[in-house]
């Protein structure tokens, strides 16, 4: 084996995630564009301060994870998105979430147009008391005035995406809750796409669904990150390192660690992400 | 092998295991006999409903014939008219004013001292001596107007649909999951839509169910009708005068000293806990299919 | 790795035997060099012998393992550090199986040298040399792994280019000889095969040196220089 010095010097430098620990936190974004910027978000249940000063880029078009046990938060930071806790006076969250350069936090604008621009799919299924058509027609109708025939197509371009079409096409006027809990968890997905959001916000889809549905739904979402911003809660990590570019790990309402989901599963920075990933919890 | 078997606790000669078998025995003994106590006075008082006013029933003149003067020949038609005007406007009054009491107790009340003082009052309403209601709308209407009416026995009525209506609208909404809501929201729906669309579609059995139970209620209540609409001996439509109804009908021809209105009366009992039976045997049948 | 124990026991009594074996069964290839240098200076058939018969431990060494690894793989799916040193683990008992044949060749070729001649061994003191230096690094390397100190899997690195001139000086001497009395040339090329064999088994372990570090690091440094290394090693 030679190892004269002269080809050392043709060799390759390093490629290593280490060098990533120059960077900061928003690096990873440093060559993407950021659909949601989130800056000292705290948010309080009542008197009991459920997130605490998180600041974190959500890039366009890209899958964004958030994992961490049970409590940490990620299911509330979520929920912040596209303020979902305006329902419960209760809750309340300070700080900036900027979407397009607008605090949705602080904004006077009409709530609903947020959430009409930010789509949402629930962990348990929840079909409205409609037939399928009407599931995904009733989002549509709130901002469009579709004829028969573009409702139609509509209806069938989300069920199509939402790789339930094939099973459906037959029975759209039978009730939705008639369908099976992978059904109706794509059903959701159908509904939520249908209004052509630009996020899409997912709270652990799959954990309500057997293998095969959640295999089908993880295929969807890959499809569906080339039109979508999509954000991904969920207790499963392996989903989370085969779903998504990058994840965020959360702990009892902080923001531990986020970068690229790669380096978190391989080599991540905190100790305390590695002791997640590995399960070890001291 | 047999030793450890029978060293076990789990067999049948074990004195724990026979002590809780004869309480067993004993309580179902008990809970039955209970049962039977409490339907038998349930069989005998629609036995005698049922017997007595059964002749009446069968006569096809029961439901054409005005109520008669005592000794001449009748019907309750005028009666049996009058209860079905009086406890639809009282309901159509209402059912809307309960419903939406009760949206609103259980989609923007849920926590605050309005709901739950609302909520508190309805129930006392709830189990008001419908006398009372019946004595209060006689002191601000009929004494005002200065006359009985169909319109003042309706509104008694209506009093006392809406405490059955609100009660029954706040709980089966508060039933509806949350997620249905949060995922209605989710796509942009302004309040009033998913509650319309959404929520009033999924508790729909439940609140038409809470529709029927308050029509059963008001079906057989004399106290408010008789301080409102009084009675009247022939048919009238006129909603301004006093109307005919079976409750009071039959208090009044119960108590008097003739034959003929004994078994009137008899009859129009009847009609009522059989008409009060069908509604609720429609309203449990209602909700069942909606499971 | 890790500030704790992982929550499955199980688990964590399944990777300690993993590492433990890895280590067993680098104790056994060192022993085989070993054996197998003795037998390059002294022809001794029994020690020839037993390091052929071992070989067969070595590779069963090597099956286990992998068998091992493939179960912690379907059963765990490792993550993070756990991630790394199943892989590391994977690669290592490769390159230690391949140690424990060079040995097994050079073990061959002594018998084969001694047929035709002892002293041609004695005249290579530098092969000697070599051996002793690649038992080092084997053993340092190994000795890294078990402690998980990259600083030392680094300076195993330093050491494969002393072996690296001690061949080609080796391989000098020997051509010179063939030149000069050319009924030589069979034992001689003999020679150079075992010299080959020791600049492989240095070869082999700065792999695991390398897989050390990649352990501890997270830096995958096969294939870049020993100054890059140096830089990687000393940040963080």
């Amino acid at each position: 084996m030679d190892t004269s010095s002269a080809a050392v010097a043709s060799r390759p430098a390093i490629q290593t995630a280490a060098r990533d620990s120059a960077r900061t936190q928003a690096a990873p974004l440093a060559e993407l564009k950021a659909k949601l910027r989130i800056k000292g978000l705290n948010f309080y249940y009542g008197g009991f301060h459920a997130l605490k000063n998180v600041s974190l880029d959500i890039p366009e078009r890209k899958v964004t994870a958030f994992i961490g046990p049970s409590g940490c938060g990620k299911s509330t930071l979520l929920r912040t998105f596209n303020r979902m806790y305006s329902l419960y006076p209760e809750q309340r969250a300070e700080g900036e979430i900027l979407m397009d350069g607008e605090n949705l936090v602080t904004t006077r604008k009409d709530v609903s147009l947020i959430r009409a621009k930010i789509g949402m799919v629930f962990q348990k299924p929840t079909p409205f008391p409609m037939s399928i058509y009407d599931n995904i027609a009733f989002g549509v109708r709130l901002f469009e005035n579709l004829s028969r025939r573009e409702m139609d197509d509509r209806v069938e371009w989300a069920l199509g995406r939402a790789a339930l079409w094939s099973e459906v096409k037959d029975k759209l006027g039978q009730s939705g809750q008639s369908l099976s809990g992978g059904q109706q968890q794509r059903l959701c997905i159908a509904r939520g796409i249908a209004i052509k959001p630009e996020v899409l916000l997912l709270d652990e889809p799959c954990s309500a669904l057997d293998p095969i549905s959640t295999a089908k739904v993880e295929e969807l979402i890959h499809e569906l990150k080339n039109d979508y911003t999509v954000v991904i809660v969920t207790h499963n990590m392996q989903q989370a390192a085969r779903v998504s570019d990058f994840t965020a790990y959360m702990y009892l309402g902080e923001l531990i660690e986020y970068d690229v989901t790669d380096t978190i599963f391989i080599k991540p920075k905190k100790a305390a992400t590695e002791d997640y990933i590995t399960g070890r919890f001291g | 092998m047999s030793a450890a078997i029978a060293a076990s606790p789990i067999s049948p000669s074990n004195p724990v295991y026979r002590a809780r078998r004869r309480t067993n025995f004993v309580l179902l003994t008990v809970s039955a006999l209970a049962l039977a106590f409490g339907l038998f006075w349930l069989v005998w008082i629609l036995g005698t409903l049922l017997y007595e006013g059964g002749n009446a029933l069968a006569r096809a003149a029961l439901y054409y014939q005005m109520t008669p003067p005592p000794g001449a020949d009748g019907g309750l038609a005028n009666a049996i008219g009058g209860s079905l005007v009086m406890v639809s406007v009282g309901t159509l009054i209402g059912t809307p004013v309960g419903i939406l009491a009760g949206t609103f107790l259980a989609e923007y009340g849920r926590r605050g001292w309005l709901a739950a003082a609302t909520r508190f009052l309805n129930d006392v309403l709830l189990s008001a001596p419908s006398i009372v209601i019946g004595l209060f709308v006689y002191s601000i209407y009929v004494a005002k107007v200065g006359h009985f009416s169909a319109w003042a026995g309706s509104l008694a009525l209506a009093l006392l649909v809406v405490p059955v209506v609100v009660r029954t609208t706040d709980d089966m909404l508060k039933l509806v999951p949350n997620s249905l809501r949060e995922a209605a929201m989710a796509l942009g729906c302004p309040a009033w839509k998913m509650i319309t669309v959404v929520t009033y579609r999924a508790a729909r059995t439940g609140i038409l169910t809470g529709v029927l139970l308050a029509v059963a209620r008001i079906s057989g209540e004399t106290a408010p009708l008789l301080f409102t609409a009084l009675n009247n001996q022939f048919w009238s439509t006129n909603l301004n005068a006093p109307m005919a109804n079976l409750p009071v009908v039959i208090f009044q021809f119960a108590m008097s000293p003739y034959e003929d209105w004994h078994r009137l009366a008899w009859g129009g009992a009847a009609l009522i806990t059989l008409a009060v039976l069908v509604l609720n045997i429609l309203a449990r049948a209602l909700f069942r299919k909606s499971d | 790795m890790g500030t704790a124990e992982h929550i499955s026991k199980q688990f964590e009594a399944d990777l300690d035997t993993t590492r433990t074996r890895v280590l067993q069964m680098g104790g056994l290839v060192e022993a085989q060099i070993l054996a197998a240098i003795q037998a390059f200076a002294t022809g001794d058939a029994a020690v020839v012998a037993q390091v052929i018969d071992n070989d067969a431990r070595v590779n069963g060494y090597e099956v286990a393992i992998d068998g091992a690894i493939n179960h912690i793989v379907v059963k765990r799916q490792p993550a993070a550090s756990d991630l790394r040193l199943i892989m590391a683990i994977s690669k290592i008992v490769t390159d230690l199986e391949r140690i424990g044949d060079e040995a097994e060749k050079i073990a061959r070729m002594s018998k084969r040298i001694h047929e035709q001649g002892a002293h041609h061994a004695q005249r290579f003191p530098s092969i000697r040399h070599a051996a002793q230096v690649a038992v080092k690094m084997l053993r340092q390397a190994l000795d890294a792994f078990a402690r998980l100190d990259a600083a030392s899997a680094a300076d195993v690195l330093k050491e494969d280019s002393e072996i690296d001139n001690e061949f080609r000086s080796v391989l000098r001497q020997l051509i010179t000889h063939m030149m000069e009395d050319p009924r030589t040339i069979s034992a001689s090329l003999e020679t150079i095969w075992v010299a080959k064999a020791i600049e492989r088994i240095g070869d082999h372990s700065k792999n695991i040196a390398e897989q050390v570090i990649y352990i501890v690091k997270g830096t995958d440094v096969r294939h870049t220089s020993f100054e890059d290394i140096e830089r990687e090693l000393r940040k963080e």
